[in-house]
């Protein structure tokens, strides 16, 4: 009885300092190298010309409604930044392809469609400002 | 898992469900201690009754739900923020599984499957209860992808 109790306690002692550790790593922006492009009909929705945030959700998801506005938020900041969200559910392809283990995960993409960063979990205003300024400026064309 | 037909969104208060975690953390730890005996089986199998209402219409529709609505909240006062009731129902779903499993395992063996099962039970109603945190939410993006053949 008492080995069992404190066997249990262990376990939940790991499974805190797991949490812990997972929640430090919310919202990090990582680069990403070599990715395919997403166009817009990929997204099944316009691109930003600047850069665009596509959010791959859930409906089981609890944090990924408030990511999103607080993403619109952010992207409504700037000029030609728009944000997309996608059911990562019903999006098994693009899952799959961009490796989506969770929700909610969000790649940035330049100009041209390209992945420049990802954030897994729930970002901070912070993380998607910083995000943002890592995308380089789009190629000007109008020589 | 979840219902093909998508009826109107319920928004629901976080805390409820915290609160109703809590009670589960309480009733599986102590199956764990008492182990596979009468005491322990009959305690996951009220878990599970405890599950049923939650995996079914929804986290609002439990006995938990009823003692928060009652008794805790009117203490609290208004949400400052409510949820969607599908990740938690789905955590609910998840939670019945679970204690089945842990029954048809204490009863028929083996031992340890009752032990994983009813310790899973625990490990994610403790991570609810106390951070908030919903481990089945994290998991159906992963279990879809597995269960679900290329599109």
């Amino acid at each position: 009885m008492i080995e069992r109790l404190l066997v249990m306690t262990a376990v939940l002692v790991v499974a805190a300092a797991a949490w812990w550790w997972w929640s430090q790593r919310q919202g990090v922006v990582t680069q990403v190298d070599n990715a395919p492009r997403l166009s817009a009909d990929d997204l099944g929705a316009p691109r930003g010309y600047r850069a665009t945030f596509v959010q791959f959700s859930t409906p089981m998801c609890a944090k990924c409604p408030p990511t999103a506005a607080l993403l619109q938020a952010v992207a409504a900041e700037r000029t030609q930044v728009t944000h997309v969200e996608i059911d990562a559910s019903e999006r098994l392809d693009l899952a799959r392809t961009f490796d989506i283990m969770r929700t909610p995960t969000t790649l940035v993409l330049d100009g041209e469609g390209r992945v420049v960063v990802r954030m897994s979990g729930a970002p901070s205003i912070g993380q998607a400002r910083e995000a943002l300024d890592t995308v380089p400026p789009p190629t000007d064309y109008s020589i | 898992m979840s219902q093909e037909t998508t009826p109107a969104d319920v928004q629901i208060d976080p805390r409820g469900y915290r609160f109703g975690a809590a009670v589960t953390l309480v009733l599986s730890v102590a199956a764990v201690v008492l182990g596979v005996s009468w005491p322990g089986i009959v305690l996951m199998f009220l878990l599970a009754v405890l599950f049923l209402p939650g995996a079914t219409v929804g986290p609002q529709a439990t006995l938990q739900a009823l003692v928060f609505k009652k008794a805790i909240r009117p203490r609290l006062g208004k949400p400052t923020e409510t949820e969607s009731f599908r990740p938690p129902r789905f955590a609910q779903q998840m939670g019945l599984g679970f204690s089945i499993l842990a029954i048809v395992l204490g009863v028929w063996g083996p031992a340890w499957g009752y032990f994983l099962f009813a310790g899973f039970v625990a490990v994610a109603s403790f991570l609810n209860s106390v951070f908030g945190f919903c481990l089945g939410c994290e998991i159906y993006l992963v279990a879809k992808r597995a269960t679900t053949r290329s599109a």
